[in-house]
């Protein structure tokens, strides 16, 4: 039985009325006058009620009358034996089975597909039923089928992924198979480990009213001890003219227990190196590995520990290239060695990417000087004349870098001003301490890397001369002094790039180049100058990589080449085959290589994708929550049962229990009538 | 009539119930105080006026015409005669006349056993050459007599003609009144003492700071001592009009015993405070009231 208008039964509450007349009121007409009832309030409230209730019978039938009442207006109803009947009948059944990489751990995948199993043989004939595996997305076979055997096969030949866990994909799918279905009955099977950093993704998915949604845990209840490999970096230097790299790692332990392992360093997939390691509980340790000298492609290079109860995170893969090495032009003064000496100091280390400098004077610089280089630097000069300044405009209208700074032997042709981004006037002086920059735009390329804090402050060098730079409103402005003069601005020429920084480079004009901010700028306007982006070193199972976005595979022809992928499972396959052109689903731990089998000279290239250490987390949600969360309603609760629509006539012969119940509280009404008269009467004889 | 058994022969005659059929207050006054001194065996406490005490020395400052100049004579020293109770003292009556005082269960209401108690207090003061006055209020000044050894008549007029009507309020009147009582006096004041007991006393201190000398008269119906009631009723405020339902069977003993407590705080804060405090239950006749009085007349004997 329910209620069309539950919240009718709020008005029970006056019941307590007829009660409090019974109890207070009995004497409300003997008013005694009293000189003053200070004492009387003082006394608790409780004390003063009538404890004795009198006339019982009349109180019961007012209580009575008022119930029926209130259980009228709420208007009752009986489900109906259509309704009953649904809790039977066949149903809808979906299988969802976690395939994340975390599953791996222990047996846990094996007890899922025995769950799986048994949910399979359970079913009933006339049951159909879908299995869903799932990590980060989630993939069905055939949908509602009654084929037992097909599910079981599927079963059979899935295998686990290398994905993270994510609810919502999986629960989605599940949501829709249940809206498309006409089974009276919708249920559901979650067999996982219940990772608690899935659970996000499940938040905006509510399965069907009335579906229930059975939770199969194959976590382990015990402590789940786990050690991982949870990054890597690469220290280069050069040793013999040959540039080498030493690998560190670093390991994460997740368990209460201090425990040793032996961490293999493999390149090219042949180990190089074996080192053993003591991670101290719930902490973690790096170790670093001896330098190896690289090779003139990028090298598949892979971390492993010895394999634990989850051995997908046991493992660190990634690439190792060269150093890009860019070369830069820097063009000064006759006889001006020193105005050259803090930018060629600040340039000389990095390795990613390093800087080969050469400097030159106006008057010997060369069109060969030019053409070697990617990014040139006039510091202090204008523009070469003759042929090295066209070579100067064509090297940058090519795509390159060109870095001006304004000193004050500056003269720059007239026929040539297009390529500064405005008109500079003659050195302004400052007073006192000088002027500071006050405006830089952290958000370029440039200056992005000053933008978090204490990351270095850019107002701290004093600026005492520079060349005011008249630029239009189009004109970037990437810094500005105090007085609103522009510091440094940006200019597009063709394909290239030019920078203007108003003051020296060197301190002649400023302190600028004495402090710390001064390397690390130096560094980011050669490397915007050149183009330059740093070489990805692994991605992430679960990406899609675009091979025309990739910088790795700038020599592939991804459009018109027969590219072919070797996955780590050691499956080719073409790339564009699934009608998506360069684009490849990165769903496996390992190395992709590509190679363009049409290329003469077909180079390959290659790609680490390692699983996402997020999943390495096994800590675990309650069960209940996440069903909770999934139907809407508490876990276990089968109450709810699918339902259809009745038909009106239904609806109404389950409704008209509320007449009886009104037509029960006039005949308590009607008897309350009868006996108050009586009492009433009786009390006045009993007055007389 | 129980009560006259219970009390000393002479009081027979001053039952309040009695009193209380009695028009003119004047002759009640005389009846219970002629009455009352007639009852004593003894009256130690009159025989006030001009007695002679002692001699002390002369001091410079002295009033030379107060020198004993016989002894002077015979001793060749100055001498200085001092007298107890050289001088005669103001009375006033400050009279509670808020609604809450027309309460009576017994006949008399608590209004009428005032009035007997200050017109016995009164005529007592006059014959002792006192100055009388009277002050009512309720939650202001109402009337004021002044003390004046010829007001004796109209302080009687005032307490005859009394009605209570408003509610009242301790402080702000007798704060008010503290004014009117520059010299020394002695104050009676007659009231019900609704109120709690600190706030009761801090109406009361500033008229005992003044120098007056202080007695207040704590006067109740037996029903609101022992709240006799049976039956469940509203009970009503007679000055706020409020009500209550109340089940006197289940508060009885608590009532008792917060108008006991009530009355032990007023007696120790007035004891603290050297202000003289009687409770009067108006079952009870007035000697206690008047033997309080006389007590205190006393004592204003000893100054010297």
């Amino acid at each position: 039985m329910g209620f069309l208008v539950p919240l009718f039964f709020t008005a029970l509450a006056v019941l307590g009325v007829p009660v409090l007349i019974h109890m207070i009121q009995r004497q409300r007409t003997e008013i005694i006058e009293f000189p003053s009832l200070m004492f009387v309030r003082k006394i608790p409230f409780h004390s003063l009620r009538r404890q004795r209730v009198r006339h019982l019978l009349l109180l019961l039938l007012r209580c009575a009358a008022l119930a029926l009442l209130i259980a009228a207006f709420a208007r009752p109803f009986f489900r109906s034996a259509v309704l009953v009947a649904v809790t039977g009948g066949s149903r809808e059944v979906v299988i969802l089975v976690d395939r994340s990489y975390s599953m791996g751990y222990g047996n846990r995948w094996e007890r899922a597909r025995d769950a799986a199993r048994d949910v399979v043989r359970d079913l009933a004939p006339d049951d159909q039923a879908t299995i869903i595996f799932f990590d980060s997305g989630a993939q069905s076979g055939a949908r509602s089928t009654r084929d037992r055997a097909s599910l079981l096969a599927a079963i059979d030949t899935a295998e686990l992924g290398a994905g993270t866990t994510r609810y919502g994909p999986a629960l989605q799918l599940a949501q829709g198979i249940f809206e498309d279905s006409d089974q009276p009955r919708l249920e559901a099977f979650l067999i996982t480990d219940f990772q608690r950093i899935g659970v996000d993704s499940a938040a905006n998915t509510l399965l069907p009213p009335g579906t229930v949604l059975t939770a199969v845990s194959v976590a382990d209840e015990d402590e789940t001890p786990n050690v991982s490999v949870s990054g890597a970096s690469v220290q280069r230097d050069f040793f013999s003219s040959r540039e080498r790299a030493a690998v560190t790692v670093r390991l994460a332990n997740r368990g209460n227990e201090t425990v040793e392992r032996q961490v293999a360093l493999e390149l090219n997939g042949q180990e190089f190196e074996s080192l053993p390691v003591t991670v101290e509980a719930n902490s973690s340790a790096t170790l670093t590995f001896a330098p190896f000298t690289l090779e003139d492609m990028a090298m598949p290079v892979s971390v492993r520990a010895v394999a634990d109860a989850l051995p997908h995170d046991d493992v660190f893969h990634f690439t190792v290239a060269p150093g890009d090495i860019v070369p830069v032009l820097v063009v000064g003064g006759a006889g001006a060695a020193d105005a050259n000496r803090y930018l060629r100091t600040a340039l000389a280390p990095g390795s990613s990417p390093s800087f080969s400098v050469t400097v030159r004077s106006v008057d010997q610089v060369t069109t060969a000087d030019v053409a070697a280089a990617r990014v040139v630097v006039l510091n202090d000069v204008g523009l070469p004349s003759g042929q090295v300044g066209a070579a100067v405009r064509r090297f940058v209208e090519a795509g390159g870098g060109l870095w001006v700074v304004l000193g004050e032997n500056v003269r720059w042709p007239a026929d040539n001003l297009d390529l500064l981004p405005g008109t500079f006037g003659e050195p302004a002086d400052r007073d006192g301490r000088g002027g500071t920059l006050v405006f830089v735009d952290y958000s370029h390329p440039v200056f992005e890397v000053f933008s978090a804090p204490r990351s270095g402050d850019l107002t701290t060098p004093r600026f005492f001369r520079y060349r005011p730079l008249n630029v239009g409103p189009e004109t970037a402005v990437l810094a500005k002094f105090d007085d609103g003069a522009a510091a440094l601005a940006e200019h597009a020429v063709g394909e290239g790039r030019v920078l203007i920084w108003t003051s020296t480079i060197d301190n002649f004009w400023n302190d600028f180049a004495l402090k710390v901010v001064y390397p690390p700028f130096v560094h980011k306007v050669v490397e915007y100058l050149a183009a330059y982006t740093s070489p990805t070193a692994y991605l992430t199972a679960g990406q899609v990589l675009d091979l025309a976005q990739y910088p790795g595979a700038v020599d592939l022809d991804v459009v018109g080449g027969n590219l072919v992928v070797r996955d780590p499972s050691d499956d080719r396959v073409a790339v564009g085959r699934d009608g998506r052109t360069g684009f490849i689903d990165l769903t496996e731990q390992g190395f992709y290589e590509i190679r363009d089998t049409d290329a003469a000279d077909s180079a390959s290239v290659v790609v680490a994708v390692n699983v996402d250490l997020a999943e390495s987390n096994l800590e675990r949600v309650d069960p209940q929550e996440l069903v909770a969360a999934a139907t809407g309603r508490a876990a276990g609760d089968r109450s709810v049962t699918t339902q259809r629509e009745l038909e009106p006539e239904d609806l109404e012969r389950d409704q008209t229990l509320w007449w009886y119940l009104l037509i029960g509280a006039l005949g308590f009404l009607a008897s309350e009538t009868v006996v108050s008269n009586r009492l009433s009467r009786t009390e006045l004889d009993a007055d007389e | 009539m129980p009560t006259v058994s219970t009390v000393s022969p002479g009081a027979r005659f001053i039952d309040p119930q009695i009193l209380a059929r009695i028009g003119n207050l004047e002759l009640v006054a005389r009846w219970v105080v002629e009455g009352f001194i007639n009852g004593l065996h003894k009256a130690p406490y009159l025989g006030v006026s001009i007695d002679f005490a002692e001699h002390r020395g002369y001091m410079p400052g002295d009033d030379i015409r107060r020198v004993d100049w016989r002894l002077y004579a015979r001793t060749d020293r100055f001498y200085v005669k001092q007298f107890e109770a050289d001088t005669n003292t103001n009375f006033s009556v400050l009279f509670d006349v808020s609604k809450s005082m027309s309460f009576g269960s017994r006949g008399v209401t608590k209004l009428d056993y005032g009035r007997f108690l200050a017109a016995c207090l009164c005529y007592l003061s006059t014959k002792q050459r006192d100055r009388v006055g009277i002050v009512t209020f309720d939650d202001d000044i109402v009337e004021r007599v002044p003390p004046s050894a010829k007001h004796f008549d109209v302080t009687m007029h005032t307490l005859d003609r009394m009605d209570p009507g408003r509610p009242g309020a301790l402080g702000p009147p007798l704060h008010k009144a503290t004014e009117f009582f520059k010299r020394r006096s002695m104050l009676a004041i007659i009231s019900d003492f609704y109120d709690e007991p600190e706030k009761i006393l801090d109406a009361v201190k500033p008229l005992r700071f003044a120098g007056s000398d202080v007695i207040m008269f704590h006067v109740l119906d037996p029903a609101e001592v022992d709240f006799p009631y049976d039956d469940s009723s509203s009970f009503q405020d007679l000055e706020t009009g409020r009500k209550v339902p109340v089940v006197p069977d289940k508060l009885r003993e608590q009532y008792r015993e917060l108008v006991q407590d009530h009355i032990q705080a007023l007696t120790a804060l007035c004891s603290q405070n050297r202000i003289d405090y009687a409770f009067l239950n108006t079952k009870a006749p007035l000697d206690l009231a008047l033997f309080k009085y006389l007590a205190k007349r006393h004592k204003m004997t000893k100054v010297r």
